[in-house]
């Protein structure tokens, strides 16, 4: 007879199956929810004893039915998604077949285990934070299972399991900061791409206009000491070389730049940047950069590029000197690429021949093109006008309305007519200044195109047409050049970004956003060079090995102190009879008959002789003995008990393994 | 001595055909200075049980019929007005016999039973402001109906507690009731039966019983039998001191009685159902009989060695 599952523990077992339910349902198919339900209701109707448990039938074709969902619902059963669903499914499953206290205890392993997989699903702060309801629902769940005192309040249930994990809090408090930050020892393909916006490789002018609209964040900067004035922020992500009429496009495969290639000098500013997943590979850097991030490779073009694509928040550190000279001569193939121009547009051309003539350097031609911008009748918005054919000259002659990609493909256009080397770069622009968490936010909204063209022995110059059009775009941002339009995150509604006027609602935004900083990079950016530099700070310059060893043997030592504390050996002192009885005991067990915990030794004795009645003389002689020893109060040789031991061991047939209790009795 | 015992046994055999392990446990009860309940349905022989047993112990044998309308003073005596003397003069209820067997204790109401009671605990009884002390050896032998039979006001558990054993008689076997029919009466055996006992040698037994040795191995194991039924929550309370007093008592009256100069654990085990059965209550009944099945879970889970 097994125990049964007390009314208490149900209830909280079902409150917790919810919450743990809740934060997959956003990854979970719909029809999730109506199985979830119907599973409940069969539960609840077991428990009223108006519905029977499912037959063998009925189970399998539950399960046949919920995985051949699953494979319906997400192209399979292997992968992240469809692993969880599956996960899910067994979680939910569960409940209708669980009969026994050992059920039960299944479900609540499931549950903690599913709690932990929605980590792989999301990692914010709020959701981390949200966890802490279905764990004390799953432990309040456990209490009640235990049939103490408690099993018939559900609320002194709850109170005891919010006790228990408050008093576990120092110990995953040590845990976090010492346990050592492991590698995967598998992995799961992450969540596909769809729903992460960005930049992409290649970029036709409407492409970053798209990205204005998304108040996504994107990455968050601090600076150690003064962050830059924001006019300065230029976030290098990749450069965009090749045109082909419409699109311009990155030159695959460029080299990796040698670390020697260019030297350090002049200002440095230093930065730690925390990075969203992007699931591409370039990383974002001033000019010009350098990072201690393992793997991270700068390519000719000067940016930086991860070894695999970013697929969770990743923080790296980068030094950058804007000072440096890049490129000071251009190898013929990069001359060729930064010149690269397809035919068309012949009046974008025909400016270029005539700025070429009017201006002999190209500082000036490049001072001249900006001008025109500016004093053109040349407009910045988000909502340009579609262009078609000579998209160039439709932008420079006729339309005049244009987002920064616009004016950076534009001017890269004419300058390379001109026979000026130029290209475009693509990245963000600015940024945010949170001034309690004292770093920088930057959004999708800060999406951003300019331009670099290319001067003998000075090598690269920036130069950012947007900035001749609207300097308020670069000098305090998207919403000060969308202000007469009012475009700014007109699709989003209810994004807080919207309503910075408010100065209530900024300052929360901020405040929060700061909290959501510290989360990722002091919880989730703990990893193990963080760890190792923490403790280094603690306890001085040790090397790894070492830390291992004192840690480790810190731990085992504290472990055999609490199970000295727990066990108490010095309090279960067996007394010399008393160990022989032992051997008896595990000798007679081994022939078949083990004693039962309430069984004395007289009755015992009887039991075994029945058992095995060739031995019957010394099984009794050696349980009088003991008798007498042990409750005549009369003082005896320790000696005799051994002896009489002997003589039954000798009597019984030799035998290694444990005889089961039928084979004898039946 | 130990032969004399074993005659009373034989003797109270004769009467009480087929319930040797009862009467071994009554007489246990007698020699460990305790009182005992019988509870039984009517007619199973709880009253000849508890006359034999006068009769072979040789004690003066008091019964007193418990109705719904008797009073305390039916039970301890009452002073009457003397003519000729012209003074108040004691007549002694029939509390003041060496055995009192109370029939059928349940029917009387609390007031009557505790009466009886309290008589049973002090060993004394106050009457109108005398305290008079009762005959040496003194013994109660209550019976009772069980309590789901009508008419009845159940004892409350401060008062079974007094009670050192409860035993049930139960139905006869086949062979045990069929000598009964073909038999001659009880009655007429009883009133032939002699004593087999002196005071004296009753009170030689008892106190035998009392030097039975109980090694501390053996006391650690009583103690672990009350313990647990302190500590675990099936049970709505723990036995008392006095019940692990009375236990241990027991046990050695029960060691006695197998000629045995020492408890062991088997003796506390062939008791306890007696003794702690009345005594205990399911946390999920407290009112309800639940005890046995308690016993039987000791015997079964408690470590005897």
């Amino acid at each position: 007879m097994t125990p049964a599952i007390p009314r208490i523990s149900l209830i909280w077992l079902l409150v917790a199956q919810a919450l743990v339910i809740l934060p997959h349902l956003a990854h979970l198919p719909l029809w999730f929810t109506g199985l979830w339900a119907f599973c409940a209701a069969w539960r609840l109707q077991i428990f009223r004893m108006r519905a029977r448990y499912p037959n063998g039938l009925a189970k399998a074709a539950l399960i046949l039915a919920t995985a051949a969902g699953v494979f319906w619902s997400r192209g399979g059963l292997i992968g992240l998604e469809a692993g969880t669903a599956l996960l899910m499914a067994t979680f939910v499953l569960k409940l209708v077949e669980m009969r026994t206290q050992r059920d039960a205890l299944v479900l609540i392993y499931l549950g903690f285990f599913a709690v932990v997989t929605a980590y792989l699903l999301d990692s914010e702060m709020l959701s981390a934070l949200y966890s802490v309801l279905p764990v004390t629902a799953l432990l309040a769940a456990m209490v009640g299972l235990q049939q103490s005192r408690l099993a018939m309040q559900p609320w002194p249930t709850l109170r005891y399991a919010g006790k228990l994990l408050l008093q576990s809090l120092p110990l995953m408090l040590l845990l976090f900061v010492f346990f050592p930050r492991l590698g995967p020892l598998w992995s799961l393909p992450q969540p596909g791409s769809k729903g992460i916006s960005g930049l992409a490789e290649s970029m036709t002018p409407g492409d970053i206009a798209n990205l204005g609209r998304s108040p996504e964040p994107v990455f968050r900067a601090s600076f150690e000491g003064a962050t830059p004035p924001r006019s300065e922020l230029y976030w290098r992500a990749l450069t965009l070389e090749h045109f082909d009429g419409r699109r311009w496009s990155q030159t695959p495969d460029l080299p990796v730049l040698a670390t020697d290639s260019w030297q350090a000098q002049g200002q440095n500013l230093s930065y730690s940047i925390l990075m969203q997943p992007s699931l591409q590979r370039w990383l974002f850097a001033l000019d010009t950069a350098r990072t201690d991030l393992p793997g991270a490779r700068q390519l000719s073009d000067y940016r930086l590029v991860n070894v695999s694509p970013v697929e969770q928040p990743l923080l790296y550190r980068v030094s950058s000197w804007p000072q440096v000279v890049r490129d000071p001569e251009l190898r013929p193939t990069q001359q060729r690429r930064a010149l690269q121009l397809p035919a068309g547009n012949p009046r974008a051309r025909e400016l270029a021949a005539e700025l070429k003539a009017r201006y002999a350097r190209p500082e000036q031609l490049v001072a001249a093109l900006l001008t025109r911008f500016n004093q053109g009748e040349y407009f910045y918005t988000l909502k340009p006008p579609t262009l078609s054919g000579d998209t160039v000259d439709a932008f420079l002659f006729d339309s005049r309305r244009g987002f920064c990609a616009h004016y950076a493909g534009a001017a890269t256009f004419v300058l390379r007519a001109a026979g000026i080397p130029a290209r475009v770069v693509a990245g963000y622009q600015g940024g945010e200044f949170n001034r309690q968490g004292g770093y920088v936010q930057v959004h999708q909204f800060d999406a951003h195109a300019w331009v670099e063209y290319w001067l003998p022995e000075r090598g690269w110059q920036r130069v950012d047409p947007t900035f001749a059009v609207a300097p308020e775009r670069i000098e305090q941002g998207l919403e000060a050049a969308l202000a007469e339009e009012g475009s700014f995150l007109e699709d989003s509604p209810l994004s807080p970004l919207r309503y910075r006027d408010v100065a209530l609602l900024n300052q929360l935004r901020l405040a929060w956003d700061n909290l959501n900083y510290g989360w990722q990079r002091w919880v989730l950016g703990y990893q193990s060079e963080q760890q190792l530099g923490l403790l280094q700070r603690w306890f001085g310059e040790w090397d790894i090995q070492r830390l291992v060893i004192v840690l480790g043997g810190g731990g085992v030592l504290l472990g055999l102190l609490m199970a000295l504390l727990l066990l108490k050996p010095w309090q279960q002192r067996l007394d010399a009879q008393q160990r022989v009885y032992r051997r008896f005991e595990r000798l007679l067990a081994r022939h078949g008959v083990a004693r039962r915990p309430g069984e004395g030794a007289r009755d015992y004795a009887r039991r075994a002789a029945l058992v095995l009645p060739q031995q019957a003389r010394q099984i009794e002689g050696f349980a009088e003995c003991f008798e007498v020893q042990r409750y005549a109060g009369i003082a005896s040789d320790k000696g005799q008990l051994a002896q009489q031991l002997r003589a039954l061991r000798r009597a019984l047939p030799w035998r290694l393994s444990r005889l089961d209790d039928g084979e004898t009795t039946r | 001595m130990r032969n004399k015992l074993d005659a009373c046994l034989q003797a109270v055999n004769q009467v009480v055909l087929g319930k040797a392990p009862q009467v071994q446990l009554a007489m246990a009860c007698l020699l460990a200075r305790g009182h005992l309940l019988i509870e039984d349905l009517p007619g199973m022989g709880k009253t000849t049980l508890s006359h034999t047993l006068a009769k072979v112990l040789g004690l003066s044998f008091q019964r007193i019929q418990f109705t719904s309308d008797l009073l305390p003073g039916d039970i301890l005596g009452t002073s009457v007005f003397d003519k000729e003397s012209g003074q108040f003069t004691f007549h002694p209820g029939p509390i003041f016999a060496e055995l009192v067997l109370a029939d059928e204790i349940n029917r009387a109401t609390p007031k009557s039973q505790s009466a009886l009671l309290e008589a049973m605990e002090e060993g004394q009884v106050t009457i109108e402001g005398a305290t008079r002390p009762l005959p040496e050896p003194f013994f109660v032998i209550a019976t009772q109906n069980p309590v789901t039979q009508s008419g009845t006001f159940a004892l409350p558990e401060s008062q079974l507690d007094r009670f050192l054993m409860r035993l049930s008689l139960g139905y006869p076997a086949h062979a045990a009731e069929k000598a009964l029919l073909q038999g001659q009466g009880r009655r007429a055996m009883l009133s032939r039966q002699e004593p087999l006992l002196s005071h004296r040698e009753l009170a030689e037994l008892q106190q035998l019983v009392e030097q039975v040795h109980a090694s501390d191995a053996l006391i650690d194991y009583v103690l672990r039998l009350v313990e647990a039924t302190r500590s675990q929550p099936q049970f709505a309370w723990g036995l008392s001191p006095r019940a692990a007093l009375g236990l241990l008592n027991a046990a050695r009256a029960w060691a006695l009685l197998a000629n045995r100069e020492y408890v062991i654990p088997e003796d506390v085990q062939a008791v306890l159902p007696a003794v702690a059965g009345h005594r205990l209550r399911e946390r999920a009944d407290p009112s309800g009989h639940g005890g046995s099945a308690l016993v039987q879970w000791l015997l079964r889970e408690v470590p005897a060695l």
